[in-house]
């Protein structure tokens, strides 16, 4: 299971020989992951760089300066829209020099806001920013490009320009990726400003280690009640994480309850005993039930509700892979993982829905996979299922934005879990270094894009897939 | 009646300080139960007040010594008053003073007490040299057993090596959580708020120029007291400088950072001192036939992140106390604010005057309000006068209170900033 060159690559001496050597073998950078539960201030004192003085200026000054940042703006007209929050919260605006003068201390994050681009021709701003100050990034740093959406441009050339910004966004996230650095794209949709500030908090931050060259939309789509606590986000929330007896189910359970929740952890009867350790170390509650047994979601339904008084984030994790050849698949092998990881799903979800149980404001989050994009030799059951999630996510999300309830799919890359240690070793390999980041991701990665997801301030997130795969080559 | 309609009101009848001085020096032989000893008596005094009427001292102490940390009821007894008078004390930082007064303000008005003494004292020239906890931990089962040997003893110093491990320790003005002492916390304000070093060496002339003045006028006669110790009388405060210039503040050297801006002529001094207030239900004021001073229309304490402003609390704790007692900052005649540093005041100022602040930290739509500085601090503050911590509070309400009862106007604001990031706000109106 280690990752050997992640090892070596900790290493200062095995790290300047492997690069004086030339030796053709990658050496990807240790990620700096989340200290411990959500901050107020988790960018204390750090230089950020921001260029684009475009119409989400206000909410990204608020969102900088109340969490501690320094910001660096490129103009002046950006530095009076960065005013109000910057006095508010005495974090003082410097002006960004264009020829960069010896000594400028290492930059935290380079944020751009391109939400005012109307040509291509505009699109050298982008190039400006990034190739004077990208060598301030530092290691595990942070690029976010925001921009609206193409769909509602205005003109085919604000159409062109805008989705310009995300062939920019992956590409520059692999050229940094070997530094342990991430890019991301926001296309925020008119009127959906503020929901933008839970979305930078986990684009800027060690939550998002292992997102990179991903394209979010942010939208007003769901209903949101303007709740966005900061820290223990979801204190007085009950939440449901099924298959949570090990890998990306327990560290989801453990994620969700150091945010605040009272997590309920439900796991097959026989994985009893590595169910009922996550429980006594997050304080939660365990529930023995196979999902893909006849009235599994009936039963799961009446204890919510009995004991918890229902539920406010449901986590569909369980999920089984029985791989082979589709000409040698038995048929056996083929329902068993559309049972488990689709069928089921959508059985215990429209309980859920049904009995009222899941309660307004609540949140959904289904494990897809990468697999489930780009499709996988061997996979056609699994790949099926998980796309398949991917369908079920989209429309349900529809339907429940009135209710402020959001549905979004999560789909893990190369994770390092029992599951891919099973893989063959060259296969593994190509796992983990045919990335940006070149390296495969923790459960815990996945676990606090899900913990992201379902914070009461992520409601500008809905019918979306969030790849967490590390910038992976496959089904980008 | 007004706010309080037929409810039971405690008013301010008279209020007393020590001299503050300069730690170390002239009453350095005087610990804070002597201090405290000195004000209450030299106010019973002027009162004139039947001992048998007192119900209780409650007295703030933020040096508290470790093996009598009640000072309240030390300082009882060593009055001499009677035994049935309770004595308590409270901590609160330096807003341990204003929560002395506000705690007995509180039991009167729901009728607990009819008659408090409170205020508070601190003798930093006598704070307690603590030792590691290493070496209590190691030294005190020795000593407690009473049967160590030489070679126990030997065996437990041999522990205590390196040396640097169990010298004592410098009391410091440092923050538990942080470790980062008060005037760096006020230096990272100065820059954050972009308060520049002029601005702070102006306000601190200002503050030792009113001082000064009112020291010469005499306004502070009957409220600070002379005072004995073994070596003759101290009689009046002796950290004013009537003499300080702009062009002397600014030679001085920045002490937490380099290129910092904080200087000793623009942060409050260690001090020594006690003040003392008398509050009774206003019933029995009129009864014994004293005329109320003053009454508490509002408080509010609050709390910050002292990560992030430690001094920044009056900014909150201001606008709550002004919204509890159905005012706003045009309706206040006179503001008192303790002064830290020049820094925080001023950050402080900033931030009530600041409409981006109201909206994003106070969820208001309009700032706080701009505060003249003819109504700030009319007779000096903390930087000139002295901060002797737990006697801050009781001197800022004795002399508004003389001030509402003299002049013409009806109401003044106290804002107090203290250590783990607290902040208090009180707004006194006239009788």
């Amino acid at each position: 299971m280690t990752d050997v060159l992640l090892e070596l690559s900790r290493n200062k001496l095995a790290r300047q020989f492997m690069s004086r050597a030339r030796l053709p073998i990658p050496m990807p950078e240790g990620l700096r992951r989340l200290p411990g539960p959500r901050v107020e201030r988790f960018l204390e004192a750090k230089t950020v760089l921001v260029s684009g003085a475009g119409s989400l200026a206000e909410s990204l000054s608020r969102t900088l300066s109340r969490a501690g940042a320094m910001s660096e703006v490129a103009s002046a007209e950006l530095a009076q829209l960065f005013a109000p929050a910057a006095e508010a919260y005495a974090r003082p605006t410097r002006l960004l020099l264009s020829d960069e003068s010896q000594g400028a201390s290492e930059a935290e994050a380079l944020l751009f806001d391109a939400s005012v681009l109307r040509t291509p021709a505009d699109l050298k701003l982008l190039y400006e920013f990034f190739h004077a100050h990208l060598g301030r990034l530092v290691r595990s740093g942070r690029v976010v490009i925001l921009g609206r959406p193409p769909d509602a441009a205005q003109t085919p050339m604000a159409a062109a320009a805008s989705a310009a910004l995300e062939g920019f966004t992956r590409s520059l996230a692999k050229e940094i990726g070997g530094r342990g650095a991430t890019a991301n794209l926001v296309y925020v949709a008119d009127g959906a400003e503020d929901r933008l500030a839970a979305v930078l908090r986990f684009l800027l931050s060690g939550a998002s280690a292992f997102v990179t060259a991903q394209a979010l939309r942010v939208s007003a789509r769901a209903a949101w009640s303007a709740e966005d606590p900061w820290q223990q986000p979801l204190s007085n929330k009950v939440a449901l994480v099924t298959g949570a007896a090990r890998g990306i189910g327990a560290a989801t359970a453990r994620a969700l309850a150091d945010e605040g929740a009272h997590v309920v952890c439900l796991d097959r009867p026989e994985d009893d005993d590595a169910l009922s350790h996550v429980v006594r170390d997050i304080q939660g509650s365990a529930l023995l039930i196979d999902i893909s047994a006849s009235g599994a979601g009936v039963q799961i339904a009446h204890e919510l509700e009995h004991r918890h008084g229902g539920v406010d984030i449901v986590v569909h994790n369980a999920g089984i892979t029985r791989d082979r050849r589709l000409a040698r698949m038995p048929e056996s092998t083929w329902e068993q993982v559309l049972s488990v990881n689709l069928e089921a799903l959508l059985l215990v979800t429209d309980v859920l829905l049904n009995e009222q149980t899941l309660r307004d404001h609540g949140r959904i989050v289904n494990l897809s996979s990468i697999s489930g994009i780009a499709g996988n030799v061997g996979q056609t059951n699994y790949a099926a299922s998980k796309a398949g999630v991917i369908g079920f996510t989209r429309a349900l999300a529809e339907q429940l934005a009135g209710r402020a309830i959001t549905v979004n799919a999560v789909a893990p890359g190369f994770i390092e879990t029992r599951m891919t240690q099973a893989v063959p070793v060259l296969v593994r390999e190509a796992g983990r270094r045919l990335s940006a980041l070149g390296q495969g991701g923790l459960p815990e990665d996945v676990a606090q894009a899900i913990a992201f997801l379902v914070e009461p301030g992520a409601a500008g997130l809905t019918g979306q897939v969030l790849r967490v795969c590390g910038g992976a080559l496959i089904g980008a | 009646m007004g706010l309080f309609g037929d409810k039971r009101r405690a008013v301010i009848v008279g209020g007393m300080r020590t001299p503050f001085v300069k730690s170390f020096t002239d009453l350095m032989e005087l610990d804070t139960i002597a201090l405290g000893v000195a004000a209450s008596s030299a106010l019973l005094r002027k009162l004139d007040l039947p001992r048998r009427e007192i119900d209780a001292f409650v007295w703030g102490g933020v040096v508290l010594p470790p093996l009598s940390v009640n000072i309240g009821r030390e300082i009882v007894l060593d009055l001499g008053l009677p035994s049935s008078v309770d004595g308590m004390t409270v901590t609160r930082a330096c807003a341990s003073g204003l929560q002395a007064i506000t705690s007995a303000v509180a039991a009167i008005e729901r009728g607990d007490v009819d008659v408090v003494v409170a205020g508070g004292s601190d003798s930093t020239s006598n704070a307690p040299i603590a030792f590691p906890s290493k070496v209590t931990r190691t030294i005190a089962p020795l000593a407690l057993s009473g049967k160590a040997t030489a070679q126990d003893v030997l065996g437990a110093l041999a522990q205590l090596m390196p040396l640097s491990d169990i010298l004592p320790r410098q009391p410091r003005v440092a923050e538990r959580t942080t470790g980062e002492v008060m005037g760096e916390s006020a230096e990272r304000m100065a820059q954050r708020n972009e308060i520049s070093r002029m601005a702070q060496d102006e306000f601190a002339l200002r503050s030792h120029k009113r001082a000064a003045k009112a020291i010469a006028a005499g306004r502070f006669d009957d409220e600070v007291t002379k005072i004995e110790t073994p070596t003759g009388f101290v009689h009046v405060d002796g950290l004013v400088r009537a003499d300080t210039s702009l062009d002397k503040l600014s030679k001085l050297k920045p002490v937490f950072a380099k290129g910092g801006t904080i200087t000793a002529g623009n942060a409050t001094p260690l001090t020594d001192g006690a003040a003392a207030v008398v509050l009774m239900s206003e019933e029995k004021a009129r009864a014994l036939g004293y005329r109320p001073l003053a009454a508490f229309r509002s408080w509010s304490y609050v709390a910050v992140d002292p990560a992030d402003q430690l001094l920044i609390g009056p900014a909150i704790a201001v606008p709550r106390a002004l919204e509890r007692a159905g005012m706003s900052l045009a309706d206040i005649d006179l503001v008192d604010m303790h002064e830290a540093f020049a820094a925080q005041v001023l950050s402080v100022l900033k931030m009530l005057a600041s409409q981006a602040f109201a909206r994003e930290r106070l969820g208001r739509d309009q700032a706080v309000g701009e505060i003249h500085p003819d109504k700030l601090n009319v007779y000096g503050g903390s930087i000139a006068i002295g901060h002797p911590f737990a006697a801050t509070g009781a001197r800022m309400v004795t002399t508004m209170a003389n001030e509402l009862a003299r002049s013409q106007r009806s109401t003044a604001l106290l804002g107090i900033c203290a250590a783990g990031g607290l902040g208090a706000a009180a707004i006194l109106e006239r009788v």
